[in-house]
């Protein structure tokens, strides 16, 4: 600053203001305290008649310091031993004081009294002023090592962040790139290095930032502690969890994000989930063989009766042809519901009848012999639909219900249940009234690989399975299990509610 | 003898082509598609034979035979199954069934219209009930002869599949024979059994071979009639049930797996006693891709 602006409160004295000028200070006056608040450029020194104190109320002294903004204030005395006797009752009395107290009390602690000065003449302007200067450099000495200590602490921050193996990264919530780690670089695939207060869009690719945009956006909102999502950039498989940073006041400043590549991972689970589907083609498979058995053999028994017949009159023949032509339909449907399970993702999530995903499930281990003795009851609502991948369906229920009949030691009855839950919802209980679950498979029962099956006899994937497909499809499994009586609930997303929230998000 | 059958199916299709089929044989029949509608039936007509599918809706085929002989002790009864009669050999042995039909393809009419047949008239003695053609037989009058009676057999055989096939089970369904059921040897004591045996006249085992356009046929009769039903369901039911290891439960028994092994390997295992007269083991074997499918039970005692 060259010219420093002294702020002259009722000071009428002869040349003062030619003294200013030369001496590089550029005078503003006001006739009164109270006009101090009406000024609008920076002061560095207040030099107030003594008689404008003497006169002054509490109040106004109050406002003068709030108006000096941190400014000395300097009083004006023509003859230190002429003090007015205001101004004196004022500092003995602690007017002056008495502001300063006030502010302590309020925290605000700065010592004004020391920036009291009194004194005549251009001097105690010279020492109010220098005294801000020194403090000026003082602040200057501690605003460097300030900054030095900030430096030594994000020296730090980016030896920590750069060490860790996760990915790192802060966007403020103006949308700009506030602190980036070396692994999330290599993890967004990123080229260049200096990204600090680049603008998050310019920077991540296509899909990060239409995450971000949208975490950005529900960060003002309502939030939970932190989020998860699972994003493919290229073959890799990352995961992010963004978690909302707060300023001191809970008002959000900006979005953190840790990445992790979770490829492996996903590849190895995605292998487990092919094996128990495997599994699964095997027991529907050895079911389709069975029932294809009964077709089959009305088929090849028509088919020798009408060789073996001598005549055929009409009717007999249209009989005959309706039910070979009948049975081979059959045949066809059976096939071709293994095919639509094993062909991988061939099949676009659509509408099902959850009634007759239940039945189909149902014949593909109903010939079991362990069913032989067992009962089913069927208690279905009708009308229910559900929205998505067919097989996947018939893999969860398929599970629960095999699960059901060996707790039954193919004795007893499965009752399968289906019903609304107002329009969102689908509910199906699998009813058994089996031994039940021991208490420390409860806690167990959903983790991969746990089984109570003899080796060899049970993946202990079935459940984990069903538990991860019901998940991923915005539903929810549970079960309650006391002997004689364990249902396991499925509740599915209305198929009606899915559609529709496709199509409203499509348009 | 009453020609009426009761045929139980909830697959109406096949009640269909299989009454059609028996009707065309001369029997008069009736349907009913579960188990409820055939005990209505039978309590309103006698009926000579009531045949079942095992895996129905509501009450099984095992259930409604048991509670129909309970109610008509002298209706006759079999079952009829597309499964694998090996997964219902414990309930065969626990309702005390010989009888299961399985539904074959190419569909064996021939077998069903020889078992309906064979259960109705108790007639079940003989090759020539099994086969279309003539038959050879000899008289196995000493363990010594075994042998050269298998060879003369093997020989006979049209194709090497049967050679294959009866090589590996006529020993053991022979020595058995001669052993157990001609000398009351105890099966669990075969060390102790002596190497050369000779039978006496009424202890000689009749041995009956042949062949036909679609198949071989062998027979093995004693003249004692010591074997029972329910000891071949034993044994063909400890051996098809698999312990908790994996294995079938009858591994280490000490006999009955010959019996089981030999059902496995043939087509056509069929077992007919006359309780303290004679036991008959009839052996068929198909030609290669015919009635593929599963193998019934075919056990039947007077």
């Amino acid at each position: 600053m060259n010219i420093a602006n002294i702020l002259l409160v009722n000071i009428n004295v002869p040349d003062l203001s030619d003294q200013l000028l030369s001496h590089g200070y550029n005078p503003v006056f006001v006739p009164d305290i109270p006009s101090i608040l009406d000024v609008d450029v920076p002061f560095a020194v207040v030099l107030i008649n003594q008689e404008a104190i003497g006169d002054a109320m509490a109040e106004d002294m109050e406002r003068l310091y709030f108006a000096s903004s941190g400014a000395p204030i300097a009083v004006y005395i023509d003859d230190s031993a002429a003090i007015l006797p205001g101004l004196k009752r004022a500092l003995d009395e602690g007017t002056l004081e008495r502001v300063y107290r006030h502010e302590v009390t309020n925290g605000l602690a700065t010592s004004r009294i020391d920036r009291i000065y009194l004194g005549a003449g251009l001097d105690i302007i010279v020492r109010a002023y220098q005294q801000q200067a020194d403090e000026k450099d003082l602040l200057h000495k501690e605003i460097n090592l300030r900054n030095r200590i900030l430096e030594h602490e994000r020296e730090l921050n980016a030896n920590i962040t750069g060490s860790i193996t996760s990915g790192l990264a802060i966007v403020d919530t103006a949308g700009n790139i506030f602190i980036i780690n070396e692994y999330a670089r290599r993890l967004l695939k990123l080229t260049h290095n200096d990204f600090l207060g680049a603008a998050y869009r310019q920077v991540f690719p296509e899909k990060i930032s239409r995450f971000v945009e949208n975490a950005l956006k529900k960060i003002t909102g309502p939030w939970k502690r932190h989020e998860m999502k699972k994003i493919t950039v290229d073959d890799a498989v990352l995961e992010i969890a963004t978690y909302r940073m707060n300023d001191y006041a809970h008002e959000p400043i900006g979005l953190l994000m840790i990445i992790n590549d979770i490829t492996d991972q996903e590849n190895t689970t995605a292998q487990l989930y092919r094996s128990e589907k495997l599994a699964t083609v095997g027991t529907m498979l050895s079911g389709i063989a069975h029932e294809l058995r009964n077709p089959l053999s009305i088929i090849s028994a028509r088919s020798q009766m009408a060789l073996k017949k001598v005549e055929w009159d009409r009717e007999w023949a249209i009989k005959n042809f309706e039910s070979i032509d009948g049975q081979v339909n059959r045949c066809a449907t059976i096939i071709n519901s293994l095919l639509d399970y094993t062909r991988y993702r061939a099949t676009q999530p659509t509408l099902h009848k959850v009634d007759e995903v239940l039945d189909e499930t149902l014949t593909y281990v109903e010939y079991q012999n362990i069913f032989d003795a067992i009962t089913v009851e069927k208690d279905y609502q009708g009308g229910l639909v559900v929205f998505g991948d067919r097989s996947r369906f018939v893999q969860i229920f398929l599970n629960i219900v095999l699960n059901a009949a060996d707790a039954m030691s193919g004795r007893g009855v499965l009752r399968l249940t289906t019903k609304a839950e107002g329009q969102a919802s689908v509910l199906v209980e699998i009813h058994d009234t089996g031994s039940g679950i021991n208490a420390a498979a409860k806690d167990r029962i959903f983790d991969p690989f746990f089984t109570t099956k003899e080796p060899g006899k049970g993946t202990g994937l079935g459940l984990a399975v069903a538990y991860k497909i019901i998940q991923d499809s915005g539903g929810e499994i549970w079960f309650t299990s006391e002997p004689h009586n364990t249902s396991f609930f499925v509740r599915l997303p209305s198929g009606k509610r899915k559609a529709y929230e496709r199509k409203t998000a499509a348009r | 003898m009453n020609e009426k059958l009761l045929l139980v199916d909830d697959e109406v299709d096949f009640l269909d082509v299989l009454s059609e089929f028996l009707m065309d044989e001369g029997y008069k029949v009736s349907t009913a598609r579960d188990a409820k509608e055939a005990l209505a039936l039978l309590g309103k007509e006698t009926f000579g034979l009531l045949l079942s599918d095992i895996n129905m809706p509501g009450m099984k085929g095992f259930e409604l035979i048991k509670e129909a002989g309970r109610l008509y002790p002298s209706l006759k009864s079999a079952l009829i199954t597309a499964y694998d009669v090996r997964d219902y050999l414990y309930m065969a042995k626990h309702y005390n069934i010989g009888n299961i039909i399985t539904k074959t393809t190419p569909f064996n009419f021939e077998e069903v219209r020889l078992l309906v047949k064979n259960i109705l008239s108790e007639d079940v003695f003989g090759l020539d009930h099994y086969m279309h053609g003539p038959t050879k037989q000899t008289m196995v009058r000493s363990t010594n002869e075994i042998e050269g009676v298998i060879q003369k057999i093997v020989a006979d055989m049209p194709d090497v599949r049967h050679k294959r096939k009866f090589r590996q089970v006529l020993n053991e369904i022979i020595i058995n024979a001669v052993y157990y059921g001609a000398k009351s040897e105890r099966g669990d004591q075969k060390e102790l059994w002596p190497l050369v045996v000779n039978l006496a006249s009424d202890e000689e085992i009749l041995i009956e071979w042949g062949a036909d356009e679609e198949k071989a046929g062998v027979a093995v009769c004693d003249q004692k009639g010591v074997l029972k039903k329910e000891e071949v369901l034993y044994w063909f039911e400890r051996n098809a049930t698999k312990g908790d290891d994996g294995m079938s439960i009858g591994l280490l028994d000490e006999h009955g797996k010959g019996l089981f092994i030999s059902r496995e390997t043939i087509d056509r295992f069929i077992v007919n006693i006359k309780r303290g007269r004679k036991t008959e083991i009839v052996m068929l074997n198909y030609g290669e891709g015919l009635y593929d499918g599963y193998r019934p039970l075919w056990i039947q005692e007077m």
